[in-house]
């Protein structure tokens, strides 16, 4: 099966200097676990994923740690948020987009999101322009 | 690929109803009108017309404002319809349009239509450049429906305007001021909506003569072409060197409802122009596809074999020119 049978054409995304609350708010609104994030031409230039919000939101020495039981609160991060809420996207954003195309195998897009912990990944055309998502319940929803 | 524009979408809540009480007055018992049937469509001019084009297998993107649980499931209706959506998100919620379908009246519903959330002018901007964006890709334009509070009234001639600097051909499915104003920027094909007050600016559209004419004012506005209704079964369209006449020759009896059917048109033409078929052999096709619509107890008929069906039954006639 291609990418193109079963993806999701959905092209709600982020602009460079969508600001960091306005992202959360957006992730809310698609239920997508991860945004694009594109340029003028629509092309694919990062992904803001549920996961680099929440790195950004804990403090550094969480990368460290591995694990919330060392925080007191979640007040700290309700704090960082409104430290960060404003600043845009670009800063917090993955840049090294891992995307596929219409014409890839579903096997292909498996092999990504396993070797990579992807929950969604973005598809392109061959400008690289957004042109869908693939999360992983479009996929195992056809197995 | 096919852009669609509806600004303000809409949950299509139909209600069939084997008869609607005659007395509808306060009481104190309150009154219980129960539905033989129901359905509950993404909806809005542009989203239909996106609709239908998906089904024909032509890449449509739809963009317009989504809001609250209600755009939720415009969106995921939207989605698995196979179009690709792009909308803005807005705080409040999409409006619910409820139309009560009566047994024997099927083309007379009452509708009762919600006005929509506002927008706020930084969702217009956001919208805006995404508009630009897509239009890098679009083969035609469809600016539909009307606009939700907070939008301004020559809104859709920004668009227009920003479509034709692009070369892009523009169909306006719309009525009211806001398409008035959008003729000087030169739409490839305007469909006004004209359903709630047949008239079009200060023409009235009673007879024949009155809906030509009004075609006519459109197109030295502006216009290429405007196609007008001029009752259930014809329409009328004027460019500026004919006028012609399409009718389906199909009873009355035949319809389930008429929601819905001139989104259908509007695809329809659009099917037939992307498919390389000439203008008039395309509005043919548009009509067959309304007809079908009209006929199918979905809001719209997505089988292309019963579209192609109604084809034979599509009758047109040209005018002597003005």
């Amino acid at each position: 099966m291609k990418v193109r049978d079963f993806l999701r054409r959905e092209l709600t995304s982020l602009e460079r200097s969508t600001t960091v609350s306005q992202a959360i708010k957006l992730l809310e609104n698609s239920g997508l676990s991860s945004l694009p994030v594109v340029d003028e031409e629509g092309k694919v230039v990062g992904v803001l994923s549920e996961r680099d919000l929440i790195r950004a939101l804990l403090p550094g020495y969480m990368d460290m740690l591995h694990s919330a039981s060392f925080l007191p609160s979640l007040d700290q991060l309700a704090r960082r948020l409104r430290e960060i809420g404003d600043q845009p996207t670009e800063r917090y954003m993955t840049k090294e987009v891992v995307a596929v195309t219409p014409d890839d195998s579903d096997l292909h897009v498996a092999d990504l999101m396993l070797r990579k912990g992807l929950k969604q990944i973005p598809v392109v055309d061959a400008q690289g322009r957004l042109i869908g998502v693939v999360r992983r319940i479009d996929l195992l929803s056809r197995l | 690929m096919i852009l669609t524009v509806t600004l303000n979408p809409a949950l299509d809540k139909f209600y069939w109803l084997d008869y609607l009480p005659e007395d509808l007055r306060p009481s104190e018992e309150g009154i219980t009108i129960r539905a033989t049937k129901s359905l509950t469509s993404a909806g809005g001019k542009g989203i239909n017309v996106s609709m239908l084009l998906a089904a024909h297998g032509i890449d449509t993107v739809a963009m317009g404002f989504l809001a609250g649980h209600t755009g939720q499931i415009i969106l995921r209706d939207v989605l698995e319809r196979g179009v690709s959506a792009s909308f803005v998100w807005i705080e409040g919620e999409n409006r619910t349009n409820v139309a009560l379908i009566i047994r024997g009246h099927e083309y007379h519903p009452i509708h009762i239509h919600e006005e929509g959330p506002s927008v706020p002018p930084q969702a217009l901007e956001l919208f805006l450049r995404k508009y630009e964006r897509m239009l890098r890709r679009a083969t035609y334009v469809v600016l539909a429906g009307v606009l939700p509070p907070g939008v301004p009234v020559d809104f859709y001639k920004e668009l227009a305007r920003k479509a034709k600097d692009q070369n892009i051909p523009v169909v306006l499915h719309t009525g009211g001021e806001a398409m008035l104003r959008a003729l000087a920027e030169q739409p490839f094909l305007v469909k006004p909506d004209v359903r709630e007050t047949l008239r079009l600016g200060d023409m009235p559209l009673r007879t024949k003569e009155e809906v030509i004419a009004a075609g006519r004012k459109v197109v030295a506005q502006g216009a290429s072409l405007c196609l007008i209704s001029h009752h259930l079964t014809g329409d009328i369209l004027v460019s500026k060197e004919a006028v012609w006449h399409f009718e389906a020759k199909v009873p009355l009896s035949a319809f389930r409802k008429l929601v819905g059917a001139d989104d259908a048109l509007v695809a329809g033409i659009l099917v037939g122009l992307s498919q390389g078929k000439d203008l008039i052999e395309s509005v043919k096709y548009g009509m067959a596809a309304a007809v079908a619509s009209a006929e199918a107890e979905e809001k719209l008929c997505l089988d292309q074999g019963k579209i192609q069906a109604e084809l034979a039954r599509v009758e047109v006639r040209s005018y002597e020119s003005p």
